[in-house]
């Protein structure tokens, strides 16, 4: 039970600022994950956090106690390294009980809690192999049970499931959110899969540069991106240039009344949410016309990418039938409703005002 | 980095090596550089000697002749360690334990005896030479620059072929793999890929084999004829053969040592990027090779470590011969050890004792102190790293002289005692073990100890449970050098010793000066015997474990 809070944390290398000013506010038990582009510093943050090196700027706080001049060990912060870090000259088990025997743990708790944490990465029998005969998701694994036993207060996991099989991935993130749960961890998880993001996050916090662009609860990150970065990194977006006139939106041809602000703006619209014509509608909304460029197909849905003169536009299509791929090169009508868009200014901040969203 | 200070265990490791340092390092040289820098008649500061040095033919030749031999050894040493580094451990070749203690032998070729036995095989008169005239081949004598550089390569090379075998044992497979998948041809990628990886091992030990090579007086003395260094001038210099100029040996010293600095910093400046981590998860396999290409492999190996070792063959030869005073006779006898084994076991017993205490210092502080300098780089590891450097590169007879002068009197009067020998050994052999495992240490990656740290374990415990199992070979790789020319250590102990403290290294050299080459071969033989089987125990101890030496 710990909750975390960070103030204004900057770190740089040399002379590259890697971190910029990080403010998070993290409840207790809460299941709170970065994502963002390759390089944009959240493994640099997680190690700042558990304190493998020293922010330049900045606090750290637990439970209401600065922690910044605690070393790494005194922390009780579990991580799941990005390389795994598994240690080679011991076995899976040894791995695994090693932060353990740092607790001076009854020999029999030590145990049952490897058994338990082999358990849940599905690696039980494997407690005598060493890690190089195993391969490198098995690896990983071990290095997920290895955090998880110790049951810290504080758990950072770098992109733990990254090396996984679909079907896998999907299981041990919701063992991980369970037994988070169930144990309270405050947990910071790390992952460049926007689903298992929005799957599992009590909250996300979308970074980019060093910088926090939004935090907000999957829902919000989704639905109601409030940084046109957060917008384009989550999930597929579409941007079409407007412009906001005398209380009107202008999009290519079409003007529609928009009271409010004034200037350039950019609308956003995810594919989901992009209406072909025949399907019907109501309320005001952008009106286009298209044509069909390229059908892709993806399982459970088809993305069809629209040419139309204010430019391309990817629409969503639920449940597609086998003929959907005649569609190409088929003129059609695009629906895009008031109530399902966002207006970004160039700075990247959303335009607030409008009829409801 | 941080460049805060925090106070950790490294912190005191750090303020304790460089207290060991200054007192045993820099203190006593103190009093060589003050001798440099002493007109020797007036008594007067002066630069004289300096001067001397620059302006004179002589001493100018000397300091040329001084980079010949230094990197004429180093290259050859490389060229032969590396290659049997390369055949031994890509390749399965049997005895592999033998070739590795043969070539430790070849690294302790007794003192004196060692350079006598090459002109025994290759001088004017030499029985290799000999033999080869009589089948129409003629090669040159020994003498000059090519046979000392011949000598050094072959002297030299063990540090090479044992440093970066470790390297080489240690590089993840993958990397390896991912080059061959890019369409790297085998040979291609051995220059680009595997090379460049374990550049840290052999600019290490470049560094060393350069180093030792213009420390050694020995050799250029018996073999080089005309071809003075500067360890040769400031041996005769010290030793008072023409007189003595304690003065300008000491000045000569002093030049030793700033040259060997210049390169110190060179070897930084080429390494200044260079950090690879591999995870060690995969280890290179040995290949089975087959019909002729195992052949020329296995003759190569085998060819390399027995030139290296003949010296020492040749010595426990001799001790077999009949003598009579210093002339080898026709026929075989034990009788020099007859003549020896009375009077050998207080040699014996001191020459373990001393080496075992020192080695066991020497493995504790040096894998610290290892331990800093590769992984808390800032500006006081820096200049310890290079002033580690210092005792590679000061002749041995100098550390005497200089611990002499230093620990005569009181507040630290060690003359005559045991212990003065021990801290000379320690001082002197503590960067073999240092520099070993900080380049052990550059291929074990820092993450695993972050996590041994995220897992509750302090720093300290840290290393001892993950960092130090990972890096045993090259503790061991280290120890095991140390231990070997410790238990050989001759120049600064026959400065130190007294009568009750005689080592063998010693007793062999007073029997070389006496013209007893029997004494002395059988002598040699013994401590050859003991050093074969204090290093064919640590391979065969090491082998047995997954972990194992090289
Ligand atoms: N030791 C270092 N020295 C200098 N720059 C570094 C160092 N470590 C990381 N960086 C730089 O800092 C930035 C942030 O790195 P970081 O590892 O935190 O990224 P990340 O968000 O975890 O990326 P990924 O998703 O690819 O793992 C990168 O631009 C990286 O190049
Ligand atoms: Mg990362």
């Amino acid at each position: 039970m710990a909750d975390l809070k960070i103030q204004g944390l900057a770190k740089s290398y040399k002379d590259v600022r890697v971190l910029e000013s990080i403010d998070l506010d993290i409840a207790s038990g809460e299941f709170f994950t970065l994502l963002g582009p390759s390089g944009c510093g959240k493994t640099t943050l997680l190690r700042t956090i558990a304190g493998f090196q020293h922010q330049d700027k900045g606090e750290i706080i637990v439970k209401g106690e600065r922690i910044d001049n605690k070393p790494a060990h005194k922390r009780d912060i579990g991580m799941v390294f990005q390389d795994y870090a598994i240690f080679p000259h011991l076995t899976v088990a040894e791995n695994v009980a090693f932060g353990l025997k740092a607790r001076s743990l009854p020999k029999s708790e030590i145990e049952a809690r490897v058994a338990e944490s082999l358990k849940m990465v599905r690696l039980d029998g494997y407690q005598n192999r060493l890690p190089a005969e195993m391969s490198g998701g098995q690896q990983q694994r071990v290095g997920l049970a290895r955090a998880m036993a110790i049951r810290p207060t504080l758990l950072l996991m770098d992109e733990p499931l990254s090396n996984l099989d679909a079907k896998l991935r999907i299981e041990l993130r919701e063992d991980i959110r369970d037994i988070q749960r169930r144990l309270g961890i405050t947990t910071i998880y790390v992952t460049h899969d926007q689903e298992e993001a929005l799957a599992v996050s009590d909250r996300i916090c979308v970074m980019n540069k060093g910088n926090v662009e939004q935090i907000g609860t999957p829902f919000e990150i989704y639905r109601k991106p409030l940084r046109r970065f957060a917008a384009a990194f989550v999930g597929t977006m579409n941007f079409l240039p407007a412009q906001l006139d005398g209380g009107r939106l202008v999009v290519g041809g079409q003007s529609i009344p928009f009271p409010g602000s004034e200037g350039a703006v950019e609308v956003a619209i995810r594919p989901e949410n992009v209406v072909l014509a025949g399907a019907g509608g109501e309320g005001d909304a952008i009106l286009l016309k298209g044509e069909v460029r390229k059908v892709t197909f993806l399982g459970r849905e088809a993305h069809y990418t629209l040419k139309t003169d204010v430019g391309e536009i990817v629409a969503q299509v639920a449940d597609p039938e086998h003929d959907f791929i005649v569609m190409e090169g088929r003129q059609v009508e695009i629906r895009l409703p008031l109530n399902k868009i966002a207006l970004f200014r160039p700075n990247g901040d959303v335009v607030k005002a409008g009829p409801a969203r | 980095m941080t460049r805060r200070i925090r106070f950790d265990l490294w912190t005191f490791v750090l303020i304790g090596a460089w207290a060991v340092l200054l007192i045993l390092l820099v203190w006593p040289l103190s009093s060589i550089l003050r001798a440099s820098l002493l007109d020797n008649d007036t008594g007067a500061v002066s630069l004289i000697h300096y001067i001397e040095i620059f302006t004179t033919k002589v001493y100018q030749r000397a300091i040329g002749n001084t980079f010949i031999a230094g990197f004429g050894g180093m290259t050859g040493a490389l060229i032969l360690g590396v290659t049997l580094a390369f055949v031994t451990t890509r390749f399965h070749i049997y005895g592999r334990a033998l070739i590795q203690t043969l070539a430790v032998i070849a690294l302790v070729a007794p003192p004196f005896i060692g350079a006598y036995a090459w002109i025994v095989l290759f001088g004017a008169s030499g029985v290799v030479r000999k033999g080869l005239a009589s089948i129409g081949v003629s090669i040159p004598p020994l003498y000059g620059v090519a046979g000392v550089i011949l000598v050094f390569s072959f002297k030299f090379f063990p540090h090479v072929f044992l440093i970066t075998s470790g390297a080489l044992g240690a590089i993840n497979r993958s990397v390896e793999e991912a080059a061959e998948s890019l369409g790297v041809s085998p040979m291609k990628r051995l220059f680009t890929v595997t090379l460049p990886l374990i550049l840290p091992a052999i600019a290490a030990s470049a560094l060393l084999t350069f180093v030792l090579s213009i420390a050694d007086f020995g050799t250029p003395r018996i073999i080089g004829r005309d071809f003075n260094v500067l360890a040769t001038e400031a041996f005769n210099l010290f030793g008072g053969e023409v007189g003595g100029n304690p003065g300008m040996a000491s000045a000569l010293s002093i030049v030793l040592i700033i040259l060997s600095m210049i390169i110190v910093f060179g070897q930084r400046w080429v390494l200044r990027k260079n950090v690879y981590y591999s995870n060690l998860m995969k280890k290179p396999e040995r290949k089975h090779a087959s019909g002729l290409k195992a052949v020329g492999l296995h003759a190569l190996a085998y060819t390399i470590v027995l030139i290296g070792a003949l010296p020492a063959i040749i010595v426990v030869m001799f001790s077999f011969r009949r003598t009579s005073g210093p002339v080898f006779q026709p026929g075989l006898s034990l009788q020099s050890y007859e003549k020896v084994i009375a009077t050998v076991s207080a040699p014996i017993w001191n020459t373990l004792i001393f080496s075992s205490v020192a080695v066991v210092a020497i493995v504790i502080s040096g894998t610290l102190i290892g331990y800093l300098i590769s992984r808390r780089p800032n500006i006081a590891t820096g200049a310890l790293d290079a002033l580690l450097m210092v005792p590679y590169i000061v002749p041995g007879i100098v550390m005497g002289i200089a611990f002499i002068t230093r620990f005569n009197d009181p507040p630290i009067a060690l003359t005559g005692t045991g212990l003065i020998i021990i801290l000379a050994i320690y001082v002197r052999r503590l960067p073999y073990s240092a520099r070993s495992v900080a380049a052990a240490l550059k291929q074990v990656g820092p993450s695993l100890e972050d996590a041994a740290v995220s897992l509750g374990y302090s720093p300290g415990k840290a290393f001892m449970k993950v960092t130090v199992p990972l890096i045993v070979p090259g503790i061991m790789a280290g120890a095991l050098m140390s231990f070997v020319t410790a238990m050989n250590e001759l120049s600064s102990s026959l400065v130190l010793y007294v009568g009750s403290t005689i080592t063998m290294p010693v007793r062999i050299y007073l029997s070389v000066m006496d013209g007893e080459y029997g004494t002395a071969s059988a002598l040699s033989t013994i401590l050859l015997s003991m050093t074969a089987i204090a290093v064919y125990a640590a391979f065969h101890l090491s082998g047995r474990k997954e972990s194992a030496l090289l």
